[in-house]
């Protein structure tokens, strides 16, 4: 090889080939992929997510939560997603239209969080369940014992009760981790947003033309023409 | 010695006088941030083994700290010592000086603050949360911009060449020096200027990842093994009529194995597909480069006992091979089911950006320095224990990485096992990656020490050589085709 142009134009060509066949391609066949309208509750979905919770996403994105969880159920048959509850199905492309960044991540230090809005940690209601998530975020030991996710106690705002009323949103801790007597522990705005966002992701509603589209064939029935 | 010889050697000094201080300003910024990246990236993996360490601060939570680290390394580490050899290497093998090297400096300055203000960027809440492309917005410019300088002085100095031949490395450098800055802004522009929706911003980002690592960091290393091995062995490369095609097949199948990272993902199952089938059509180039460099080492495994280089070199064509190997493996169906998202898929990237790319930069260095400066490495102790450390710490890292991501998968398909229980599992093979971590900055620190000691101007002392065996004379025996 001594021709410098041919080179170029070989490397050129390699990338340029790439580009068009893997991303133009994937965008000219998923990008325009719209919302389903339910024949029967006549509703779009992906339900679009509340403001807050759009917020919360941001929080979710500065923190850097994806170095640690996925957001991705693998279909039945393929890993143990399923079994593990982190889903009750693959994910379809369509579940992700509605998020304005798409956090796949490539790591599984920590569990799964695509459907961690559906899955009520081990309480009751709502209501608990974001309770929950502030304590798991304050004090990830106190809900989630023998875990390594880091404390984010820096999304809390921890101060004297003395002398101002307490806040009705302080978060009630267990004794071993719960700040001396005379102390309360109150999520900031942020928290609040991030577990809005959290809350926020579940993936329940199942599509009839994915369920259709991504389903294993059937086997062949023995014996049938 | 014949005339010609002299003139050769006269005409390399030449070059090397000339490429002398941008190779420094780089490489020395190379340091600086291999040795800071080392050092958060050890944080980030003690964080693991022990969440409440550096925990209270927003700044050094794990979720920021991992990201920087890594950024730190592949364009703060990565970046600048490629910078450095490739545009000497071009330089030597075009056979002419490398001219206005002022402006290299403008460059070097400019990459380095932007690499600054992105990792403070992602430690300050401004990350982006794409792999690799963590970098706020705004430094993406001024990378963009120094990047342009540099690349387009490595491509004039080719294209002013005073040689007949373009030999193997050139291809690889020069390839190199357009897919990175093409990767880099396409994937600016489809992930924040006109964001793509939906999972095809994975598929974007994957696609860049791939590239950067097959396209970018791998070539750099296959070019130093092409350069080093025919000059410090003093013979040409075995085989080497099949190189071509190992280059252009390599260049194709890696544009195309992006998808590869996405197996199992929400997308349209033909892009991981297309992925795998690209990953095995990889051997075909990885069994011809690995012919031709473990032809040219065949019968002068002596010549390893003598020159630091050549072992540098040796390890990061293993990595090569074990890397090709392991990309192979997680394209498995079967494989990728229990190794994605577990320590076996991120020793994949290690093992290209580590073992085979960041090896392959010291045995470069310990070729390029001494005759940049003209001085010896002052130290053989020290290299000696960059060596050690870097044996021991690859070992390490490799067996512990793979063992620990295999216990892992093997746990996370079994939905039995609680996580609370994977993570308690898993506590060992953590501490056993921070101690890797932790050899190789011992290795990095020597490396260091020894580097100050050549690349100061004010130390005029001549030391003791530090190459097992004087060179000079084997850099003038029998030079392998198109070398100049």
């Amino acid at each position: 090889m001594k021709n410098g142009l041919a080179l170029f134009l070989g490397v050129f060509l390699a990338l340029a080939l790439s580009w068009t066949g893997l991303l133009l391609t994937a965008h000219e066949q998923i990008g325009g992929l719209a919302q389903y309208k339910d024949p029967v509750d006549e509703t779009l979905y992906p339900l679009p997510m509340s403001g807050l919770a759009d917020e919360g996403r941001l929080v979710y994105q500065d923190l850097g939560c994806v170095t640690c969880h996925t957001q991705q159920v693998r279909r039945e048959g393929f890993g143990s997603d399923i079994a593990r509850k982190w889903g009750v199905r693959g994910g379809y492309a369509r579940d992700y239209i509605r998020d304005k960044t798409v956090f796949l991540g490539t790591s599984r230090t920590g569990p799964d969080l695509r459907n961690v809005g559906a899955r009520l940690g081990d309480t009751a209601r709502p209501d608990e369940y974001e309770e929950w998530f502030y304590k798991l975020l304050y004090a990830p030991q106190s809900v989630a014992p023998g875990t390594n996710m880091p404390a984010h106690a820096f999304l809390f705002d921890v101060h004297p009760t003395a002398g101002r009323q307490p806040s009705d949103k302080a978060i009630k801790l267990p004794a071993r981790f719960a700040p001396p007597a005379g102390i309360e522990v109150v999520p900031t705005a942020r928290a609040r947003a991030l577990v809005a966002y959290l809350q926020g992701l579940k993936d329940t509603y199942d599509y009839p033309i994915e369920k259709s589209r991504n389903a294993n064939a059937e086997p062949p029935k023995e014996g049938g023409h | 010695m014949t005339s010609s010889a002299i003139n050769d050697r006269t005409e390399q000094m030449e070059i090397d006088a000339s490429a002398k201080w941008p190779v420094l300003v780089f490489f020395g910024s190379a340091l600086f941030w291999l040795l800071l990246g080392g050092v958060l990236q050890l944080v980030a993996s003690i964080q693991l083994h022990t969440p409440a360490f550096l925990s209270d601060c927003v700044w050094f939570t794990h979720g920021r700290i991992a990201p920087a680290a890594q950024n730190a390394l592949v364009y703060g580490w990565g970046m600048n010592a490629a910078f450095a050899f490739g545009l000497w290497l071009m330089a030597r093998l075009s056979a002419t000086t490398l001219r206005h090297g002022g402006w290299l400096f403008v460059a070097a300055k400019f990459w380095n603050i932007g690499v600054t203000l992105g990792i403070l960027g992602i430690l300050g809440g401004y990350s982006t949360s794409f792999e690799l492309l963590e970098m706020p917005r705004f430094v993406t410019l001024i990378l963009l911009a120094a990047y342009a300088l540099i690349g387009v002085w490595s491509v004039t100095t080719f294209s002013i060449r005073n040689t007949e031949n373009v030999f193997a490395s050139q291809w690889y450098l020069f390839g190199a020096a357009f897919w990175f800055p093409w990767l880099y802004a396409i994937a600016q522009v489809m992930l924040f200027k006109a964001p793509v929706r939906g999972v095809l911003q994975p598929v974007v980002n994957a696609w860049y990842v791939h590239g950067l690592y097959g396209l970018w960091f791998i070539p750099i290393a296959i070019a130093a093994a092409y350069y080093l091995l025919p000059k410090v062995l003093g013979k040409p490369i075995a085989n080497y009529y099949l190189a071509p095609l190992a280059f252009w097949w390599l260049a194709i199948a890696t544009a195309f194995a992006g998808g590869s990272r996405l197996i199992g993902a929400p997308v349209p199952v033909w892009i991981p597909t297309l992925g795998v089938v690209a990953n095995f059509l990889l051997v075909v180039p990885v069994v011809i480069i690995a012919l031709n460099l473990f032809g040219t080492l065949a019968g002068s495994y002596r010549a390893l006992r003598g020159s630091v280089t050549l072992r540098f070199v040796l390890i990061s064509m293993l990595g090569f091979v074990l890397a090709s190997v392991f990309n192979l493996a997680l394209s498995l169906r079967g494989f990728a089911e229990l190794a994605q998202f577990t320590l076996l898929a991120a020793l994949r990237d290690w093992l290209i950006f580590y073992a085979c790319f960041s090896t392959a930069m010291f045995g470069a260095a310990y070729f390029m320095l001494p005759r940049l400066t003209e001085r010896e490495w002052r130290s053989p102790a020290m290299v000696r224990a960059h060596l050690g450390a870097t044996v021991v710490g690859v070992v390490l890292l490799t067996g512990g990485l793979a063992a620990g991501g295999w216990e892992q998968g093997r746990l996370l398909l079994n939905a039995e096992v609680s996580f609370g229980a994977i993570t308690h599992a898993m506590t060992l093979w953590y501490t056993l990656q921070s101690v890797g971590l932790g050899v190789l900055i011992v290795g990095h620190l020597a490396f260091l020490l020894n580097f100050i000691w050549i690349a100061c101007p004010f130390n005029s002392r001549r030391t003791a050589p530090a190459e097992f065996r004087h060179p000079p004379d084997l850099e003038l025996a029998k030079a392998p085709e198109g070398h100049a």
